[in-house]
């Protein structure tokens, strides 16, 4: 009879453990995230005022230090760093200055999270009209790499920014918008922090909503045509993402796709507006490392995911909701290989043409560990002066599994440039927040204007005291 | 007790110890970071112990060993639910001070027992098969439990370890009705 108490009492303290812990505990991992790319920086500081970063920028001045500037670095090809240098940590410097509910906008310092941002705008009925897919990323960060993410409706994540405040190298600060300082407004956007440091941001908000998830499978060729009709052109329709098949057995035929539509009955959103945590980690991570390991795992993994997703039709979410993708089961830990990010864009109508390229390609290099491919849609936006997005276009964020020895990066290398060659033969580009495979040309292809924006860079940060690997890198 | 069960349950907190053990390290090193946290949270586990072996030694043969063995099962599957809720040097500090005290009572316990219920004459032979099992037990959850790192998170390491204690406690408490 002890025993029975005990075992019950037991049974109460293991699920309060998983409770506390899958409530309270699961924030991102703060360690670095740069396994290829080793590099011996000088120091790591935080400013957690404005001030504090002004004497950080001007002592670097004196003592001619080089500074980079970090988030949460997950960028992969060193846009963080600099030999030697002095690394800024912007995480400290978070704070949500204002939300003002009737012009729908807030304003955060730049190393705020989107899901601090969530957070605050949430009890609002506020949301963001544009984030990255998952919400871990500083704020300062994703508008250096100009990001985008899974809304089809409000362009890219530049177009969502009213105005920032940005501190440069003789620690001025510099208000940029369209309308004001507009040349450098559209260069720090996706300038990888080369341009100074941004302090504050404003964002245009959007009111949350409830939507109606709709799910579909079907050949990749019938892909583009059902984007067009059941989402582009559903007023209804208003985020999107889908994925193409890796496993052998359908690969780069096979995929399914997940469209967020408005709701019939909004009144229901209140029941669906509590922010959600990321529970289930152990399922899809168990999936993902059976996918590493071999062919029968990967065919496992996108059985599942079919399954899933065929579930989650008709289910209904708050757009918050939805732009709180899990991204913690992705996590990895070895010391001998690691994962990466590819990410290419193609014209819609080049899609049907592209996929059979690109698995031809694949196909010829049985080695490279291809774990997952998801497709969203980004719309033509020039606001940047390294836009990828040169027309509506289609994204694919390739995730690939590789060891970390110099064999292995140079086979990935190969493969990597081969399918860039292959996505810019159709109008396509690439990335360039990740790890520096591309060739000086072929970024000079996929970025017409990469000359000009290092000139840029260096009209407005003559002496360099913002630099990192990738200008080292990609200087023509 | 019997000496084949005893060899069971000590196979089974085998298993589960050295579940954690050799990956503890992975999760203090997300804690702490020098080596002298290390150093300490070890050192502490050790002087715990060492200062709990006195007196457990004096009621040992008082209470019991099945007692004894039962409050480091218990103890250890309760224990293991707070691992993965340290965030800061000094959780990991309290919970290595009381795994002191449970590994105390479990090692001086399982010699207890062995004295107990050995044959003088053949002891070598019956010692050495203990050690035997209880050695393949560990050597098979540390072999599993490092593929099973790859799959699932830390935590859940603590979590699954945590099960297996309180089952073994659960085994030792149906000795106990059957012995009765």
């Amino acid at each position: 009879m002890k025993a029975v108490w005990i075992a019950l009492l037991y049974v109460c303290l293991f699920g309060l453990s998983i409770y506390v812990y899958s409530t309270q505990l699961n924030g991102p991992d703060a360690d670095l995230h740069q396994r290829l790319l080793p590099v011996e920086i000088k120091t790591v500081k935080a400013g957690t005022s404005k001030n504090e970063l002004k004497e950080i920028v001007l002592d670097a001045g004196k003592d001619g230090d080089v500074l980079s500037i970090a988030g949460m670095q997950h960028s992969q090809g060193g846009q963080t760093m600099y030999p030697n240098g002095i690394m800024i940590d912007m995480k400290p410097y978070n704070q949500i200055i204002e939300v003002d509910e009737d012009a729908k906008t807030v304003t955060v310092q730049s190393g705020a999270r989107w899901a601090d941002i969530q957070e605050a705008i949430n009890p609002y009925g506020l949301s963001l009209k544009v984030s990255q897919s998952q919400n871990i990323f500083t704020v300062g960060g994703s508008l250096s790499v100009n990001a985008h993410g899974l809304d089809i409706r409000n362009g890219g994540l530049s177009d969502t920014v009213l105005s920032m405040r940005l501190m440069n190298a003789d620690g001025e600060i510099l208000q940029l918008s369209t309308s004001e300082n507009s040349e450098l407004f559209s260069a720090v956007l996706g300038g990888y922090g080369l341009f100074g440091i941004i302090l504050d941001v404003t964002l245009q908000l959007t009111d949350d909503e409830l939507y109606e998830t709709q799910t579909a499978s079907m050949p990749y060729s019938a892909y583009p045509s059902y984007f067009k009709q059941q989402v582009q052109n559903d007023p209804d329709a208003k985020m999107h993402l889908a994925r193409i098949s890796i496993a052998p057995d359908s690969f780069m035929e096979d995929m399914y796709a997940i469209t967020y539509k408005s709701a019939k009955d909004q009144n229901l959103l209140p029941e669906h507006q509590k922010l959600k945590t990321e529970n289930l980690v152990a399922v899809p991570k168990f999936f993902l490392g059976l996918s590493r390991i071999n062919d029968a795992g990967k065919d496992n993994f996108w059985k599942a995911q079919k399954t899933y997703t065929k579930q989650i039709n008709g289910n209904l979410v708050s757009r918050n909701n939805v732009m709180r993708s899990d991204s913690e089961f992705m996590e990895y830990d070895n010391s001998r290989k690691t994962e990466i990010l590819q990410e290419y864009f193609v014209p819609v109508d080049q899609f049907e043409d592209y996929i059979p390229a690109l698995k031809t390609v694949l196909e010829a290099n049985p080695d490279f560990n291809l774990l997952n491919v998801t497709i969203r849609y980004v719309e033509q936006n020039d606001n940047a002066v390294l836009s990828y997005a040169k027309e509506d276009m289609f994204s694919l964020v390739l995730l690939i599994n590789q060891g970390t020895d110099a064999e292995s990066i140079q086979a990935t290398q190969d493969v990597v440039r081969q399918m860039i060659d292959v996505t810019l033969a159709h109008n396509g580009s690439y990335y360039l927040p990740y790890f520096g495979y591309p060739t000086k040309a072929q970024m000079k292809e996929a970025y017409p204007r990469t000359e000009e924006f290092f000139d840029l860079k260096d009209r407005f940060d003559p002496e360099h005291r913002f630099m990192n690997l990738f200008y080292e890198e990609y200087r023509p | 007790m019997n000496y084949k069960r005893f060899i069971y349950y000590q196979g089974t907190i085998g298993m589960a110890s050295s579940m954690i053990f050799p990956f503890y390290i992975l999760l203090i090193r997300n804690v702490g970071d020098s080596y002298a946290q290390f150093g300490w949270a070890y050192g502490l586990f050790a002087l715990t112990a060492a200062l709990c072996y006195p007196l457990i030694g004096k009621y040992a043969d008082r209470v019991g060993d099945k007692t004894f063995l039962a409050v480091y099962s218990w103890g250890m599957a309760i224990l293991l639910l707070f691992f993965p809720l340290a965030s800061e040097v000094w959780h990991v500090y309290i919970l290595q001070v009381l795994m002191g005290v449970l590994g105390a009572v479990q090692k001086n316990s399982e010699k207890t027992v062995l004295a107990r219920y050995v044959t003088k004459e053949i002891a070598g032979s019956q010692i050495g098969r203990y050690h035997f099992w209880t050695s393949v037990a560990a050597a098979i959850a540390v072999i599993a439990t490092g593929y099973l790192v790859d799959f699932l998170t830390i935590a859940s390491i603590f979590y699954i370890a945590s099960a297996v204690f309180a089952w073994s406690g659960l085994q030792l408490a149906k000795v106990k009705a059957a012995e009765a």
